[in-house]
């Protein structure tokens, strides 16, 4: 018997070049009717659009306009479009400055890494919980897995300097076995792990819950069908589940992608010190010794248009990847 | 009609495929269950230590606590910082401050975020793009913080709820993650209803919505509880104590507790908050989303609608 | 998903709404020496407010505050404290209440905004400097006419060398800060008095003794750190920010959290730059002497301040970093269950400089906002604010309340007691009612400075021992004013935080060993390739500046 679709490897081109081949006939289909044709056709839908939208005008940018004082001279509790126009002074200042390269490459690192881990992670647990056949115990674990997302980053940072310090439950392991203390928090090279490390245990809990949303969604004849054709476990979940949660998995992808350097500012704050800046400090730590003082702020505000527009090529760039890879995409 | 999937069900029917292979898929798979029970055990260990570790020091008296003698059980079991905290009148009216945003803001968001992320999922759409940039844009570009404080103002909008529900309204995150779930709906419900006389707002209401239980489940869930744990906007745009929410109660009580140090010299007095104060606080915000999760679990159950399709 | 990352809102400031921009009117810039007429603000004024009269305005007025609600004892609009204000001064107050946790971010926005209050009590100097250049505080120094009551104090107490810190380029300043009479002394180190006389060992006078006290320690007990710090979080110092601080000021330098670019050398007429001086370098060999010798945990650069408590508490170490308020409140309550154990804060320990104070006279203070100059009862309210923060019955008021309905005596012979019922702090301990909470006296906002009698009457008898004894001990000269001009901050904002970072950063080296101390003078020439020479320079070049301008 021929294979079933349901057997083939998730991504293949046969499935990619039809959806492919589905999007350009709506582009085409949606370039070819005018506007009054869609106004008329659609205005129901439209009607729906009508109130986000205003939320997007009014709430969103509107108040970008305040972006402008990046390139104005800006003084706190002076005129808010700023005092006059400096061009591309601030981004001058950012560009030549040495500390901003560096603290942008840990931001850079620091963001890669944790979204290399905390990304799989979820889906991962997702998986391993499906697997689980008592609904109670899945339910518990799930349950309890969560309960990091809720702590403060305060309590987190106590947590994690407990855990590593001299007298502290790993240190105190490493005696056991022989080795001589080590001073985790004192050291740049253990901060990316200990970071990252932390992120993962936060956010992976709190992720899975979207994957078992969309585990959901996936319709049980398909596993039916993979079974009669003799699929085991494994490959069940290779042909049947993982295709079935792709789309939320490309949509928290390409959007993680987008924001990964957004770096989580208090924990960092909490955790560094003199002695880790060299791997521990970030565009928003080290924004925030500079201190605010009037020029910071447009000096700031530059900076943080460099960072959006980054994050956004990002975005833009992991899209059309995804759409050509994989065949899913957010537009 | 609910399929029935699960592992065991491959234990039971019987395979096409020869006797032997069934053996060895159960004892390769047994193992991993073994395994996998084993990690998913380690994993809610770890999760849920720390946290026990927290209630267990909420309960605890302050010596026992500052000499760090509180593991998992109690030391010097009292309930004085419960008491303290909620025996403040100020500390009741907050938390219905609390309530009353949550309900109002995530009721908004998730009207207004369902129905562009509907709109948005319309793969025939003119505009379609324009109106999916637009959200994805505010992702990365924002005003700041005084424009956006200044636009409260103006709108008139301060020391109200308005403040704190509208201007976070739309979580583009939530918007894109709701369109993916819709474009992943079968086409052909859709068309039929349409068949059946039923226009937009009908087929929204009666066919894509109840068939999103799930998602719709989980971005209520999403949306509560960052409302839930919010505190800036209510910090920022409220002026008066009485309409603080309680996350800026106890951010407050917590930031007193701790504060002192880097004044200097000053003549504020002795701070009489307990040391245990963070792990009350965090006990008392986490304890209503525990209550309420299990009521979002429900909706997690597999197959709810699909099979309704073929036919 | 919908965290406000601290990146975006300390960063993207400023802009407008496009909508009714109408009330975002451009302010006049800051510094212009015309005060103007005041005859059109003199609503509700007292024709002749002196020192010594109490002030109540002629019409019932209203003025509207920052007021920060600290946890202790929560913002209540009926206490007893604005009751009695009203009635003695006819002056209502309007509060915006804002928590303790994140006053400053509020303040700032709502300057930044343009509709802060008239009144912003609760500023730290320097954080009124980013408001100046753009004229939305007050330069109140043009307006001291108005307030004899605090211009008596400052000639009273010679506060005005103390006072000249805060100025600006302009010549002028934008802040009124509390005054104090003398330099109270509150941060020093605490150590467990009961092993001290276990082992014979005395209370250490000199920072040399202090290192024979841990020694002898170690020696007693030789598993454990002799002393573990705390208070590493604050800035701008490195870690154990108020061990540094005062080992700072006894070494005639400034480091910890009172770490300054620039150090005045009276010896060379000109400032020169803190991380480099030999001074300095003595401060990291002693540290770096204690660490080797394990005297000294070397966590107490970066653990919490609970972790340092929880070693001390548990007998893990003996020596801690303290002030007055965590004696009570934290040593000796954890240690309540070991029995027999004392906690006392000892004499700041001296050393090259000599028996000196490290602190200043001026604290917190009062910001105006500069719209309130154009309010009709603008003469009325600096005198309101006069006597409220400076006059010595304002004062009084503010802290104790009401002679025969809170206290009974006077605080200037000593007889002051609280009445019975009443307890604040370590004062009455078994009474019912809480000054601050249910009269909302002694509020921080409000009270704060002033005599060292009135000072001294809130201190339990062992604070009043630390007291005198440092009371006689010499206050360091202030350095001459060398504000920078707004140009001038901009260009070193960014030198000074590389030069900031890499202090810090190579400090702690030095002082845990991770870089041996020969290596002092290359890393004097690595400061010097970030520009450390440039900084100096800038700052010489004001004071020089604020000298010729200003005299």
């Amino acid at each position: 018997m021929t294979i079933p679709r349901i057997l083939e490897p998730p991504g293949s081109t046969q499935s990619g070049r039809a959806a492919a081949a589905a999007r350009r006939t709506a582009r085409a289909r949606r370039r070819r009717t005018s506007w009054r044709k869609a106004l008329r056709r659609d205005w129901r839908l439209y009607s729906l659009a009508v109130g986000p939208l205003l939320f997007f005008a009014v709430f969103r940018y509107l108040p970008m306009i305040g972006n402008v004082i990046a390139f104005r001279w800006y003084q706190p509790g002076g005129n808010l479009f700023g005092e006059y126009w400096v061009g591309l002074y601030y981004f001058q200042m950012f560009w030549d400055d040495p500390t901003f390269w560096h603290v942008f490459a840990n931001t850079l690192i620091l963001g890669a890494l944790s979204l290399l881990f905390t990304f799989p992670a979820p889906v991962i647990l997702a998986l391993l919980l499906n697997e689980i056949r008592s609904s109670r115990f899945k339910r518990f674990v799930q349950s309890m897995s969560y309960l990091p997302h809720f702590l403060s980053i305060v309590v987190v940072a106590g947590i994690i300097m407990q855990l590593l310090s001299d007298t502290g439950p790993v240190n105190q392991l490493m005696q056991a076995v022989g080795h001589a203390p080590v001073e985790f928090l004192q050291q740049s090279g253990w901060f990316r792990q200990i970071y990252v490390s932390s992120e993962v245990w936060q956010t992976a809990g709190w992720g899975t819950i979207l994957y078992l949303a969309a585990l959901t969604t996936i319709d049980g004849q398909l596993y039916e069908q993979a079974r009669i054709d003799g699929a085991n476990r494994w490959q069940q979940t290779w042909h049947v589940t993982l295709p079935g949660i792709r789309p939320t998995m490309v949509t928290l992808l390409i959007l993680n992608i987008g924001t990964f350097m957004a770096v989580g500012f208090e924990k960092i704050l909490l955790l560094y010190n003199p002695l880790t800046y060299s791997t521990a400090d970030v565009i928003s730590t080290y924004l925030y010794r500079v201190g605010v003082q009037s020029g910071s702020f447009s000096y700031a505000a530059a900076i943080g248009l460099f960072e959006s527009v980054i994050g956004l090529f990002l975005v833009v760039t992991a899209n059309l990847i995804s759409r050509r890879v994989v065949g899913t995409s957010l537009w | 009609m609910v399929a029935a999937t699960g592992p065991g069900a491959a234990r039971t029917e019987p395979l096409r495929s020869g006797r032997s292979s069934r053996i060895q898929v159960g004892r390769g798979y047994r193992v991993f269950q073994v395994f996998n029970v084993l990690i998913l055990l380690a994993v809610v260990a770890a999760t849920l230590y720390p946290f026990l570790n927290l209630l267990a020091q909420s309960f605890s008296s302050e010596t026992a606590i500052a000499a760090g003698h509180v593991d998992l059980i109690p030391k010097g079991f009292n309930l004085t910082t419960y008491k303290t905290v909620m025996s403040d009148p100020v500390f009741w009216e907050n938390y219905r401050n609390t309530v009353e945003y949550t309900v109002v803001a995530t009721l908004i968001a998730m009207v207004l975020t369902t129905c562009y992320a509907y709109v948005l999922s319309k793969r025939n759409l003119k505009g379609r793009g324009f109106l999916i940039g637009v959200a994805v844009f505010t992702m990365f570009f924002n005003g700041g913080l005084i424009p956006n404080y200044v636009l409260v103002n103006d709108l008139g909008l301060r020391n109200s709820l308005w403040a704190i529900v509208l201007p976070n309204a739309i979580s583009v995150f939530n918007l894109l993650v709701m369109k993916a779930f819709f474009e992943n709906l079968p086409s052909e419900l859709e068309e039929a209803a349409a068949v059946d006389g039923l226009n937009t707002y009908g087929i929204l209401l009666r066919i894509v919505l109840p068939l999103s239980k799930a998602v719709l489940a989980t971005m209520v869930l999403f949306y509560a509880v960052s409302f839930w744990n919010s505190w800036f906007s209510a910090f920022l745009y409220m002026d008066h104590a009485n309409y603080f929410p309680v996350t800026v109660y106890l951010r407050n009580l917590i930031a007193g507790a701790t504060s002192g140090s880097n004044e200097g010299a000053s003549s504020d007095t002795a701070l009489q908050v307990a040391a245990n104060i963070q792990a009350v606080t965090i006990v008392l915000t986490v304890l209503p989303i525990l209550t309420f999760y299990p009521f979002i679990q429900k909706y997690f159950v597999s197959g709810v609608m699909l099979g309704a399709v073929k036919g | 998903m919908n965290s406000f990352t601290r990146r975006r809102f300390l960063g993207l400031t400023g802009g407008v709404a496009a909508l009714a921009l109408a009330g975002c009117s451009t302010h006049a810039p800051g510094g212009s020496t015309d005060k103007g007429d005041l005859s059109g603000n003199k609503d509700g004024a007292m024709d002749a407010f002196k020192v010594g009269d109490q002030f109540k305005a002629t019409d019932p007025l209203n003025f509207s505050i920052m007021m920060l609600s600290n946890p202790g004892y929560p913002y209540n609009a009926h206490w007893r404290f604005f009751t009695d204000l009203t009635k003695m001064t006819n002056v209502s107050l309007s509060a915006t209440v804002v928590p303790l946790s994140d006053y400053n971010q509020k303040v700032g926005v709502m300057i930044g905004a343009g509709n802060a209050p008239m009144i912003i009590p609760k500023t730290y100097h320097p954080a009124e400097q980013q408001y100046i250049s753009s004229g939305a505080i007050l330069p109140v120094s043009d307006y001291l006419d108005l307030m004899p009551n605090y211009t008596a104090a400052v000639s009273k107490w010679n506060l005005q060398g103390d006072v000249d810190q805060l100025r600006q380029a302009d010549g002028k300043y934008y802040l009124l800060p509390g005054l104090h009479q003398d330099v109270w002394v509150d941060y020093s180190i605490a150590v467990r008095t009961d092993i001290l006389q276990k082992h014979g060992l005395s209370i250490p006078q000199t920072w040399d003794e202090v290192t024979g006290l841990l020694q002898a320690l170690k020696a007693a007990y030789p598993g454990k750190f002799p002393m573990s710090d705390r208070w590493s979080s604050t800035p701008p110092g490195p870690g154990a920010n108020s061990l540094l601080a005062i080992l700072g000021a006894a070494y005639n330098t400034q480091a910890g959290w009172n770490y300054q670019h620039t150090t005045w050398s009276a010896a060379k007429g000109q400032f020169v730059y803190t991380g480099a001086m030999d001074e300095y370098r003595q401060l990291c060999q002693l540290l770096n002497g204690w660490v080797s010798q394990k005297l000294l945990d070397p966590e107490s650069f970066t653990q919490s301040d609970t972790q340092a408590e929880q070693k001390f508490a548990n007998g893990d170490s003996f020596v801690i970093s303290a002030n007055a308020q965590e004696v009570v409140n934290t040593y000796q309550k954890n240690l309540a269950g070991t029995p027999g154990a004392t906690v006392q804060k000892i004499p700041v320990p001296t050393g090259p400089a000599g028996a000196t104070k490290l602190g200043t006279r001026t604290e917190n203070g009062v910001m105006i906002s500069a719209s309130a100059r154009n309010s009709k009862n603008f003469v009325a309210m600096m005198q309101f604010i006069d006597w409220l923060f400076y006059s010595d019955a304002g004062k009084l008021f503010a802290k104790w309340g009401e002679q025969g309905v809170t206290y009974t005596g006077s605080v200037d012979d000593g007889t002051f007691k609280l009445e019975p019922d009443i307890t604040w702090a370590g004062l009455n301990p078994s009474g019912k009612q809480n000054l601050q909470v249910a009269y909302g006296f002694f509020n921080g906002v409000f009270a704060y400075g002033g005599s060292t009698a009135l000072l001294n009457s809130q201190f339990p008898a062992q604070e009043l021992t630390f007291q005198q004894v440092m009371d006689s001990r010499k206050t360091l000269p202030l350095p001459p004013p060398a504000p920078l001009d707004a140009q001038a901050q901009q260009q070193t904002t960014l030198w000074g935080t590389s030069l900031l970072d890499y202090v810090n950063q190579q400090t702690l080296k030095f002082i845990l060993g991770q870089r041996p101390l020969s290596q002092w003078d290359s890393y004097v020439n690595e400061l010097k390739g970030m520009n450390m020479d440039k900084y100096v320079t800038a700052v010489n070049d004001a004071y020089a500046n604020y000298k010729k301008n200003h005299g």
